[in-house]
């Protein structure tokens, strides 16, 4: 369920900020939405980060985390009028890709060991 | 383009390491042996070329445009120091059962088996991202390095055995990795918003303008916090420390190392560079009608939270060290207090505080250097000693990484004669000409508590009988961590008559950092402050008198 609302959410996100800053000159009240809606994301992204167990979600959720950041970065340059802001958010974006394809590739290694993406099935360290 | 060119200027040492990293990626494929074996010594070699460049280059700290501009010339030699040394541990450590095989003519060469080459690549990746953390002139450089910093060392756990408890750690390390990541990085875009300006000079005259109008905002200060909890997953402090005895336990002996030393280096770096921009107590703005404008420092909520952080991160560190019985845990621990007594170093502020934090941090790479190269130069049947019960009365089979343990043990503790112990009596000096007295008391109590683990690094080696397990020790297949470890317990002994020396480069470290404005800039950016909170910049002014006697 979590995964399904935070990928609908992504998709509000990057449409609402899209049209936004498209259609209106973007006042203090459509960047107090961009302001709220990347703290939501990086709340969702948390929340899911602790309850959920599955590593490819666990995954997404800390990059609904990273997305929330560079939402805020967006709407941060936009009120300050600085393009340093979205600047930031391609780097972001950079790193997000690069830690994608690491995760990914951590992932399907554990997943040949054992067939299973539930990050329970992995408890051998420990006391 | 001047100032392009001059930062280029500055970076000779990374692109330096850089290109090592390259070489060793391209030769660690080789079919040659011989060409396979010389993988270690080029990332040694290169990373001496590095420590040798920043050596002759003249410390003016004229790095202009840096909040700290001479803390690259230390942070650089320092990590470049301890990288031969770490390079050192894990030399002959990677692919050494499919080497052995090849030599012995059971399997030939195959490039896809092999990840020697990768690894000392991107141990080599790391290092420059360190380098590259104290160039960082604005948030998005200081990103940037982190990860660099970050990203090889997931990999590198991973790639550094090939076991379960490897892969489990390294996928426990990048998850928990990308977790603090988003959380610094949400605490910089709060400080973005709340100053305007990505630019850590811009973000600190800014700052200080909002302080001396009245006060942080929350924004700026919540951005600090978040910033500050980010940071804490790399320098293993308390809310994030809880993964540093399983990685380090499942990672292997030259990895831990790594992650025990180098992104400490970073994180450390990173949170005295973001806490530098709202700087520390006593310091004022002169504006150019004579007018002074006191300024507070450290906001409280900032402060708070890391006096807890320190006090909770040694106080669980050593607690948790005594109920060990692995030896890789036990240093995890131990490298866990070690971030709480630094944390002192940071609340202590400049001067005396940065200069014993920098020596610390330095004289706590050495310790845990030779700690490891102790234990990377003896192997049970080809593999990672892990328990005490591997290495009890190790003096009868290995006396000299017996000796080298125990050095290191009595130095992590802070025994006189060794390093450790100037470097903890500086800290705790500084800490209490800064008034944190409570702090000192707590960090003197935790060395006691301490003693508990750390005695037993001298008393199983030296004086426990040898045990069953024991038997199957051997020396391991390189001769590179022998001579690390024989390096770093003489080094921990001698350099111990070389402490002014040693405290006069770590204080130029921090020279240069001015925590507010000067000069016409403060004039100009109290003139032109917007006031975030609504008032107005020119008529709300502090006469610092009151405040500063």
């Amino acid at each position: 369920m979590l995964p399904l609302i935070s990928t609908n959410m992504t998709a509000a996100a990057a449409c609402a900020s899209s049209c936004l800053a498209q259609i209106m000159p973007a006042g203090q009240a459509q960047i107090q939405v961009a302001l709220t809606i990347s703290a939501l994301l990086f709340t969702c992204g948390l929340v899911g980060f602790m309850s959920r167990r599955n590593m490819i979600v666990m995954f997404l959720c800390t990059e609904l985390m990273f997305q929330g950041a560079a939402l805020a970065f967006i709407a941060f340059g936009r009120q300050h009028m600085d393009t340093s802001g979205q600047v930031f958010v391609i780097f972001i974006l950079t790193v997000a890709a690069a830690e994608a394809a690491l995760a990914l590739g951590l992932v399907v290694l554990l997943y040949r060991r054992r067939a299973t993406l539930s990050a329970e099935a992995w408890g051998e360290l420990g006391e | 383009m001047t100032a392009m060119a001059q930062r280029i200027d500055q970076l000779w040492p990374e692109l330096m390491v850089l290109t090592g990293a390259v070489i060793c990626a391209l030769i660690g494929l080789s079919r040659q042996r011989s060409m396979r074996a010389a993988v270690p010594i080029v990332a040694m070699v290169t990373l001496a070329a590095a420590v040798l460049i920043e050596w002759m280059r003249p410390n003016s700290g004229s790095e202009s445009g840096l909040l700290f501009p001479s803390l690259g010339h230390y942070v650089k030699i320092a990590i470049g120091i301890l990288g031969i040394g770490l390079a050192a541990i894990g030399a002959g450590h990677m692919d050494r059962k499919f080497e052995a095989q090849i030599a012995l003519g059971r399997v030939s060469f195959d490039p896809l088996r092999v990840v020697r080459g990768e690894y000392h690549a991107f141990f080599l990746f790391s290092i420059a991202g360190v380098m590259l953390v104290c160039g960082a002139s604005d948030l998005i450089w200081l990103f940037l390095a982190l990860e660099l910093v970050s990203l090889p060392t997931y990999i590198m756990v991973a790639l550094g055995r090939s076991n379960r408890a490897a892969q489990e750690a390294g996928i426990k390390y990048f998850f928990l990795g990308a977790l603090a990541t988003a959380i610094f990085l949400y605490g910089f875009a709060l400080l973005y918003g709340a100053t305007g300006s990505l630019d850590l000079i811009v973000i600190r005259d800014w700052l200080s303008v909002q302080s001396a109008l009245g006060g942080l905002s929350s924004m700026a200060v919540l951005g600090l916090l978040l910033s500050t909890l980010g940071i804490c997953f790399k320098i293993t402090a308390v809310p994030m420390h809880f993964y540093a005895p399983d990685v380090y336990e499942g990672a292997s002996t030259p990895v831990t190392a790594f992650l025990s030393i180098v992104p400490k280096f970073a994180g450390m770096c990173a949170l005295i560079m973001l806490l530098g921009t709202v700087g520390w107590n006593g310091h004022s703005i002169t504006a150019s009608d004579g007018v002074r404008i006191a300024y507070s420092g450290l906001p409280q909520p900032v402060t708070a939270v890391l006096w807890m952080v320190a006090v909770l991160t040694m106080t669980l560190g050593n607690l948790g060290g005594i109920l060990q019985k692995s030896i890789k845990r036990t240093l995890a621990y131990s490298s866990i207090s070690h971030s709480g007594y630094m944390l002192i170093g940071v609340l202590a502020g400049p001067g005396a505080g940065f200069d014993a934090l920098f020596f610390y941090l330095f004289a706590y790479g050495l310790m845990n250097c030779a700690a490891f190269s102790a234990l990377a130069s003896v192997e049970r049947r080809g593999n990672d000693v892990d328990s005490f019960d591997d290495i009890s009365g190790l003096r009868a089979k290995q006396p000299l990484a017996a000796g080298v343990l125990a050095i290191s043990a009595g130095s992590l503790l802070g025994l006189p004669p060794f390093l450790g112990f100037f470097a903890k009596a500086y800290l705790f000096m500084a800490a209490l000409e800064a008034g944190h007295v409570g702090l000192v008391v707590i960090a003197c109590v935790n060395s006691a508590i301490s003693a508990f683990y750390y005695l037993r690094f001298v008393l199983v080696p030296l004086v426990a009988p040898p045990s069953a397990r024991a038997d199957e020790l051997a020396a391991s297949n390189s001769a590179f961590p022998r001579i690390a470890a024989a390096v770093c317990g003489a080094l921990l002994l001698l350099l111990s008559a070389f402490v002014t020396q040693m405290l006069g480069a770590a204080s130029r470290a921090s020279s240069g950092y001015t925590p507010v404005a000067v000069g016409d800039s403060a004039q100009d950016s109290v003139q032109s402050a917007r006031a975030p909170a609504g008032g107005d910049a020119n008529q709300v002014v502090v006469d610092s008198s009151t405040r500063h006697p």
